[in-house]
């Protein structure tokens, strides 16, 4: 060989080194990003919110033959049982590992028979009793560094980031202090010091804050975020303000935070307008949130500042309040935001995880995060640069009369893709079932002000109004159980509640628990308040409120008010009560949109319907969908007891292509949590949380028949 | 004797029959049958705006977090159970981390009043706060 030959051979060689060692350090070294291999590493499948699976041994021709492998009863992991169980389980490696039980309990099974193998809950005590996010959360995050360092991570009732072992269950010992963070350290609130505004640590204690959602794991970075009470009926205009911190994965030292409130001299602190930044809190992010690993940025869907129905203690646009936020991953600097509501007043804050997408649009490939919205709207935009795909256009929206109210001048109105469920009440879709239940509808909504479009403010009941007819606000679209988007085709999907209306008003009695005069100058937060915690201390009182639903009327054993008055219980709003829409995210387009759910057994039976075809209407309800190679699958959001089937809830599979049903199977009880699926040793399965009403909380596991699985052969999926 | 043990027997199972009829009756009750009294329903209502409204809203029209008490999907969970049903959910669940704190006369009130706003009639009796008594009251959503 002559010394050329010989030194090409040894920079080859060289190369080939760097190349096997590169592909190990990106691939080897970390957690599994995805789904690609049958496991479901994150809350979401992957970090950029897909709830995609590319399995398809469970299919349309099979789907109907579905099973139950076993199922795992939550009522014993904690101190009582649970009846509302939002978890979705993670599958690594042949284990499952999820939360369950009124202590947040955290499980591993065996992914093949459900056998435990451990268990790990932390009793808070006092802690845990006053956090705002309680029950059992929504699971679980996993990180390893690729040489047999396994460690499952979550947050705590309580408020503390606890990292197991994810053999044993046992915390890692070199994490944080003895496995865990104390994520109330830190955090602060606006307080009167000597007639001087300051923000001081909260309680550790009372303090409140929390968070049900699962943290974030990129790489060796853990992301966290914060939660507070809702904060619809809150009468305190203090509270912790919103923050999201990043902690190194290994030793769990603080790596950065993010302030979602800017503070003094920072972009946006001057959008909190009359000092209002020293005492408003929440602002935080409560849901999940989604990462692009290889941008290094981060998305953080935050959510609305304290007391969600009136701004008048909190004048301006309130940055970064229900806004989608880029922060970069290494040190947590924003990179772009777009406000999607200004001056929140309807309870639009950022409900679910955004979801990263590539497609081709008009020939270009472009690089999309989207936002999905309780308003019907998925904003989208470039992920880089924040910029919306398709123009969002601020247009002109009506105004609030209620006094000390500045509501905003204008919103944001995408132009695409399409809503997927409603988020105005249209004339058209004013009930129609019978000429004289739309004649009534139409005479109650006289009481309302109601204008056909989204973004009218409340209204103190008076004789002019009632209330303030809003759809989709506070339970509509899609709330925390989020959307799911198919990589390989492009195409974006979702349930959702197409039909939450209400009549929404503060009462004047509210009004007067919260307007600026009674809390200038000493805004206090709940903590603060006389007596707070004590027996006998009353929480923020809410009857206010009842004076303005509690008109007589209605009927039919579902409640009612003078909005629903003379209907028989029926919605005032026509089906389709909730939906299942395909958005073709390549030209911001419905794909196709069909009804989801049995009608509602109080629809079907109804008197005034009798011996009508009523198409099947779908449910209201928010529910969670996952998709595989070819389905999409979700549960139903009620029970139902139509003739054909005993009392319970469909798990139901439609076509990715056409929306078609292809199959369904019977649950007990309504769907509670987001399903996911996995594959271990050749057979796939779906796993998915029930529970509500009478049904205490259960996680079932459905698989295909033993004869419906096919042969191993030589290569054998895990 | 034998006569008079025919006759007993005879009366006995013609008394049975009637306690049998009475039960039988009384499966037939529903909400719709004014099971709780308006006084009722109000000591539930102040309670529940202390205990319950916080998560489920004034009337429980419930918030993002906590599922509403009136509706379909609540009607869904309760048609063709009992009261008991309910009530033994608010007793032993309710309120999230002070479960079993309040007293029976107060989870009876509480469910009153939860039955007062899905629009059930009021009646001249209170509801009991036995879950064995409250087993004879259907909750049927359609009247």
């Amino acid at each position: 060989m002559s010394r050329t030959k010989l030194r090409l051979a040894m920079v080859v060689a060289l190369f080939a080194c760097f190349a096997v060692w590169m592909a190990v350090g990106v691939s080897g070294q970390r957690a599994p990003s995805g789904t690609q291999n049958g496991e479901w590493p994150n809350y979401s499948g992957d970090i950029k919110g897909s709830r995609y699976s590319p399995l398809d041994q469970i299919n349309a021709s099979n789907f109907n033959r579905l099973e139950v492998a076993w199922r795992l009863k939550t009522d014993n992991l904690g101190p009582r049982p649970e009846y509302k169980l939002e978890g979705t389980p993670l599958m690594i490696k042949g284990t499952l590992y999820m939360t369950g039980g009124t202590r947040r309990a955290v499980v591993a099974l065996d992914a093949k028979t459900g056998e435990q193998k451990w268990v790990y809950s932390l009793d808070e005590g006092k802690r845990a009793e006053m956090a705002p996010r309680v029950l059992s959360g929504r699971g679980l995050s996993y990180w390893t560094d690729g040489k047999g360092d396994e460690r499952i991570i979550y947050v705590t009732i309580g408020y503390r980031l606890v990292q197991l072992n994810a053999r044993n269950g046992q915390p890692i010992p070199t994490f944080g202090k003895a496995g865990m963070v104390d994520l109330k350290e830190g955090v602060v609130y606006g307080k009167l010091v000597n007639g001087k505004w300051q923000q001081v640590q909260i309680p550790l204690v009372e303090g409140e804050i929390g968070t049900n959602s699962t943290p974030l794991v990129v790489g060796d970075t853990i992301i966290v975020q914060s939660a507070m009470a809702e904060g619809l009926r809150y009468e305190y205009t203090n509270n912790a303000k919103g923050l999201v911190r990043a902690y190194d994965a290994r030793t769990g030292k603080q790596l950065w935070r993010f302030d979602t409130m800017p503070g003094p001299g920072e972009f946006g602190h001057d959008t909190w307008e009359n000092g209002s930044w020293n005492w408003t809190g929440n602002t935080g992010v409560w849901t999940e949130m989604a990462a692009d690993a290889e941008a290094g940025l981060v998305y953080l869907p935050v959510e609305s500042p304290t007391i969600d129905a009136y701004g008048g203690n909190r004048p301006g646009a309130g940055l970064f309040g229900e806004s989608l936020v880029a922060v970069d991953l290494k040190t947590g600097k924003r990179k772009w935001h777009f406000q999607i509501v200004h001056h929140g007043l309807w309870d639009y804050d950022l409900p679910a995880s955004p979801i990263l997408m590539d497609v081709t649009i008009d020939g270009k490939p472009r690089k999309l995060v989207g936002q999905p919205s309780k308003q019907g709207w998925l904003y989208t935009f470039d992920r880089l640069t924040g910029e919306p795909i398709w123009p969002i256009v601020e247009q002109p929206v009506p105004q609030s009369d209620i006094p000390g109210e500045k509501s905003w001048p204008t919103q944001p109105f995408p132009t695409k893709p399409p809503t997927y469920s409603r988020n105005y009440l249209a004339k058209d879709d004013v009930i129609d079932f019978t000429p004289a239940l739309r004649a009534k509808a139409l005479e109650n909504l006289k009481k309302y002000r109601w204008e056909e479009m989204p973004f009218v403010p409340y209204v103190i009941p008076s004789e002019k109004w009632l209330g303030t007819i809003l759809v989709g606000n506070t339970m509509g679209g899609v709330n925390w159980e989020g959307s799911a988007y198919n990589p390989e085709t492009g195409i974006f999907y979702t349930q959702a509640n197409n039909s939450a209306i209400s009549g929404a008003s503060l009462s004047q009695e509210y009004f007067e628990t919260i307007k600026p005069e009674k809390h200038t100058p000493n805004h206090i937060a709940i903590w603060e308040a006389p007596g707070f915690a004590q027996p006998g201390f009353e929480a923020p009182s809410t009857s206010g409120y009842r004076a303005a639903t509690q008109p007589a009327g209605g009927g039919g054993g579902r409640g009612g008010n003078a909005l629903t008055e003379g209907l028989g219980g029926l919605p005032i709003i026509k089906p389709p009560y909730g939906v299942i829409t395909a958005l073709d995210m390549r030209t911001g387009t419905m794909k196709w949109q069909v009804p989801h759910g049995d009608t509602p057994d109080a629809v079907r039976n109804s008197p005034l319907l009798k011996g009508m075809n009523i198409p099947k209407t779908g449910q209201q309800g928010i529910v969670g969908a996952f998709l595989t190679k070819s389905l999409v699958i979700v549960g139903d959001p009620q029970v139902t007891a139509p003739p054909d089937r005993p009392r319970g809830a469909m798990l139901r599979a439609y076509h990715q292509e056409t929306g078609k049903e292809v199959g369904a199977v019977w649950m007990p009880a309504a769907q509670s949590g987001n399903p996911m699926t996995y594959m271990v040793d050749g057979r796939q399965y779906i796993i998915v949380a029930v529970g509500g009403g009478v049904y205490t909380s259960e996680y079932i596991a459905f698989t295909l028949p033993q004869s419906d699985i096919p042969k191993p052969t030589t290569s054998s999926q895990r | 004797m034998r006569h008079v043990t025919t006759r007993v027997a005879l009366i006995a199972g013609i008394a049975g029959l009637g306690m049998l009829c009475a039960l039988g009756a009384q499966d037939m009750r529903s909400v719709w049958d004014g099971v709780y009294t308006e006084a009722q329903a109000a000591r539930g209502a102040a309670l529940f705006d202390k205990a319950c409204a916080q998560c489920h809203g004034p009337s429980g029209e419930g918030g993002g977090m906590a599922p509403a008490l009136v509706g379909e999907t609540f009607s869904a969970n309760y048609a063709g159970q009992t009261v008991a049903d309910l009530f033994d959910r608010n007793r032993t669940t309710m309120p999230v981390g002070r479960e079993g704190q309040l007293s029976a006369a107060q989870n009876a009130d509480i469910t009153a009043f939860m039955l007062q706003f899905n629009k059930f009639p009021p009646g001249e009796t209170e509801l009991s706060n036995q879950s064995m008594l409250l087993r004879q009251i259907k909750y049927v959503v359609e009247r």
